[in-house]
């Protein structure tokens, strides 16, 4: 065709597009090996095989189409002898097939996450530790129900410098509740489940190396709950912005083994524990200070 | 049909003329995108030298930067803007705005819209949002800093961050400017198409650039209201004291709101059913240019149009039923998680059927390597990167990790960002010729190209590596987090990709200002193509054709057909 637009038959575009895609397909996925999700330390190991099931998937089709677009763009440049484009333009047989084979691929990847869904959002065991994350710019209090077991009431009209999460002192459920600020203590082994609220706008708690996420929203209590298999000091994130202090909404999570959590306990919870605790309870009476 | 001769002001500034009215879209659109990118250095720069002090930029940022370091609420803001002017006033205006209204009746052979002076106004209803949008920068306490989804209550309680003052009322007011205009604009998408066609153009005959603005102008008169409401409750809750979107018991600043009754989530349903099928605004058309350019290019007629044309339809229709996959960890129930997990997969169907066709339309092709070709083979790699990845977050159970951390960040820009732009890009350099009778210089488009395509890929493929290893989106500094400072050699190389990125884009601009006054005159279809536009001539007047408008007599992609002598057949020709 002598009027073509001038040098758009050059070979070098083409073959260069061509290299320059399977360069990056190659690229690309070497350097993604080198990065993993952070150390698992709950019982949510099965996300992570979804987690490296849907990438081995998604991985294949995503080297193999670049692969195959670099190579037909090298095939079909325009330049090539003989050149020739086809009319061909429809194939029922063809679009059918990749129809149902991307269904095919993805039912099951959708079936396997739902049922996921429903393991870690189901309802919490019944001997799970409980904490209630109290979320506020920019500090996380995770409220201890003590041993008695349950929350004292929290009313917003008490939130103060010394209390922090506005715990209401003439409920007698809060007699033993108690709060620790930026830090939460929880027992290997055992489910733990966090009840959360907010004080002020939304937040996100996130356990990066726990697989937990979610969304504090004021006005509601949400909840989540997991069990840590490994103990250690872990981070704990905001992950839903927050203010100017976002970055800087951090915590820490320390798993301890049962006998050092109830060790932990004696020693650090308030003495009212000692008063409500029935004796029988695995809390025992914390020594005078 | 007599066209009266103009004067300045009604050729150039209030004109009625569709076409006059798009470039205007493009001036404005880039201009924004212009200072949407300026934003994203200033981002990268943070996240590549977190808190280190550039005193030349105080002098441009007395407050946000004093001292030359970037103080964390500006920063805040800074992304918060990005967002905003990136997806509603680039990559909504331009392909849809800009190029809805440039080739709509180019391509359906009409003389104009159906509603010029509605046309005229939605154009002079969006420049006020855009204005506004900016000066919010110089009020007090900084433009918007709530994200750009602007969750209340942070965006709701003026002391929760300085932005949360006039600058978040200043953005609300924006917005509804922002959404008064495409709401105008979507209309009259839809009553051109259905209404104004040539003889002979059928549905089915029409290029898939005009099927995908048509659904886009469903879809945005169906989804921008929900927007539209949601601001004006927000403004309400704001500055009236109503409790739309906030609770009791909200303790900011130790003070207790008089709030009661609202939910914040509500604010999500909202803000998320327009953000979703939002997201598709802004793909279709580029996915219309894309199958367009390809066609012209690799000499050979888009491969399953009719799908296409169903795929389109699928994934406008889908749009509207997934937004809750942005809120799965919101709180909301999982059971209603579930199911936004069933329909957000299913998009990746018809998402495939495109990716498989534009396949099949470059094999067995003679490609012709311009430009805007260039740009369209790069649409379908993005296409393709960024699809995968949103099955990650489609899939509940994998979304919990990886919800807001980087790996969203890396998917949004590749599937919806990347592919747009780069449509957007293929489509500027392919339309220039009709748009200002000259070609655009193909040895800087090339250049252009190669930056930029390149580049793009340095900057937010790596952003999986870093969601995969837990680093949180919209944070300031991720060096305060120990597991995350690893990392920082990947933030520094996305941060000098990012400045290359951009510095790519300044050729783009001059080629693009430059050409209209020294580009090669273009004839009426220099590019061979089939498709009805190029009947007109190279720079049309007012009302598109000198004669008679033609007719439609085939699809606009008949190219290299058997047994004919030119290896494309226009679809005005019997």
């Amino acid at each position: 065709m002598a009027d073509e637009p001038k040098g758009s038959r050059g070979s070098l575009q083409g073959i260069a597009m061509a290299v320059v895609i399977w360069a990056i397909v190659v690229l690309s996925s070497l350097y993604y090996v080198r990065y993993g999700v952070p150390e698992l330390a709950s019982d949510r190991g099965f996300l992570d095989s979804l987690y490296y099931v849907i990438l081995g998937i998604t991985g294949v089709a995503y080297i193999l189409y670049q692969l195959a677009l670099g190579y037909v763009i090298y095939r079909y440049r325009g330049d090539r002898p003989n050149a020739e484009s086809s009319y061909w333009h429809e194939s029922h047989k063809l679009e059918l097939t990749w129809t149902i084979g991307t269904a095919a691929i993805l039912i099951p990847i959708v079936f396997t996450g739902l049922i996921y869904w429903d393991r870690v959002r189901g309802p919490a065991p019944e001997d799970a530790v409980t904490v209630m994350a109290v979320g506020a710019q920019f500090q996380w209090d995770f409220h201890y129900p003590g041993a008695d077991g349950e929350f004292g009431r929290f009313d917003p009209t008490l939130y103060a410098i010394d209390n922090q999460i506005g715990l209401d002192e003439t409920d007698p459920a809060a007699a033993d509740d108690w709060v620790l600020t930026n830090q939460l203590v929880i027992p290997v082994d055992r489910p733990t489940r966090i009840l959360m609220r907010s004080k002020d706008v939304q937040h996100a708690i996130f356990l990066p190396n726990f697989r937990v996420k979610q969304d504090l929203v004021p006005g509601m209590t949400t909840e989540v709950w997991f069990t840590p298999v490994k103990t250690g000091s872990y981070e704990v994130a905001c992950a839903e912005l927050c203010g100017l202090g976002h970055y800087r909404m951090r915590a820490f999570l320390e798993v301890m083994e049962e006998a050092d959590y109830q060790q932990w306990l004696n020693d650090n919870a308030p003495a009212a524990v000692a008063e409500v605790a029935d004796p029988a309870a695995e809390a025992p009476p914390a020594s005078a200070q | 049909m007599e066209h009266e001769k103009q004067g300045f002001v009604s050729k150039y500034v209030f004109s009625y003329d569709h076409k006059m009215i798009g470039k205007q879209y493009f001036t404005l659109a880039m201009s924004m995108g212009f200072i949407g990118g300026i934003l994203a250095v200033l981002i990268r720069l943070q996240l590549g030298f977190p808190s280190k002090p550039w005193p030349f930029l105080e002098n441009l940022f007395p407050v946000g930067m004093a001292s030359g370091i970037m103080t964390p609420e500006f920063y805040v803001s800074l992304f918060t803007m990005h967002g905003t002017i990136m997806v509603f006033f680039l990559l909504s205006l331009l392909p849809v705005s800009g190029f809805g209204n440039f080739l709509i009746p180019l391509q359906i052979g009409a003389r104009d819209m159906a509603f010029p002076f509605l046309n005229m106004l939605s154009f002079w209803t969006v420049v006020p949002g855009a204005i506004i949008i900016i000066i919010s920068f110089f009020v007090e306490g900084g433009a918007a800093a709530s994200g750009w989804t602007a969750y209340p209550p942070l965006s709701a309680i003026r002391s929760a961050i300085p932005g949360s003052d006039l600058g978040q009322t200043l953005w609300l007011v924006g917005m509804i400017f922002f959404v008064a205009s495409f709401t105008m604009g979507g209309l009259n998408f839809v009553v051109t198409i259905l209404n104004l066609r040539t003889k002979g153009l059928r549905m089915m005959r029409m290029p898939l650039t005009t099927w995908a603005q048509f659904v886009v102008g469903i879809l945005g008169l169906l989804s921008f209201p929900a927007l539209a409401a949601g601001a004006l409750l927000l403004t309400f809750d704001r500055s009236l004291g109503t409790s739309f979107f906030l609770p009791a018991g909200i303790f900011i600043g130790d003070t207790l709101m008089p709030h009661e009754g609202g939910t914040p989530l509500l604010w999500q349903h909202l803000f998320w059913f327009l953000g979703h099928p939002e997201v598709y605004i802004i793909m279709l058309p580029a996915m219309g240019f894309t199958s367009d350019i390809l066609a012209t290019f690799c000499r050979r007629p888009i491969f399953g149009y009719r799908s296409m044309v169903y795929a389109i339809g699928a994934i406008g229709t889908l749009s509207f039923l997934v937004w809750g996959h942005h809120m799965f960890v919101s709180g909301m129930s999982p059971f209603l998680g579930s199911l936004f997990v069933v329909t957000t997969l299913a998009i990746a169907i018809p998402s495939a059927v495109k990716a498989f066709n534009w396949l099949f339309t470059i094999a067995r092709a003679r490609i012709q390597f311009t430009s805007a070709s260039l740009f369209g083979l790069g649409v379908v790699s993005l296409f393709v990167t960024g699809g995968l990845t949103g099955i990650f977050l489609g899939t509940n159970a994998t979304d919990i990790q990886l919800h807001d951390t980087y790996f969203v960040v890396g998917h949004f820009h590749f599937i919806m960002a990347g592919a747009g732009l780069f449509g957007a890009f293929g489509a500027v350099y392919y339309w220039y010729p009709k748009m200002f009778g000259r070609m655009l210089s193909e040895r800087l488009g090339k250049i252009h190209f190669w930056i930029t395509f390149v580049a793009y890929y340095a900057v937010f493929f790596p952003m999986h590596y870093l969601g995969v290893s837990g680093m949180m989106r919209r944070i300031y500094d991720p060096n305060v987090y120990e597991y995350l400072q690893p990392l920082q050699p990947v933030n520094l190389f996305i941060t000098i990709s990012a400045f290359v990125l951009f510095a790519g884009q300044l050729i783009f601009i001059y080629n693009y200002f430059a050409s209209m006054r020294t580009g090669a005159p273009a004839t009426a279809n220099p590019w061979n193509a089939a498709g009805l536009e190029w009947s007109a001539p190279a720079h049309p007047g007012h009302g598109n054709w000198e004669g008679e408008i033609p007719p439609a007599h085939r699809w606009p992609y008949d190219y290299s057909e058997p047994g004919k002598k030119r290896d494309f057949t226009p679809q005005w020709e019997a």
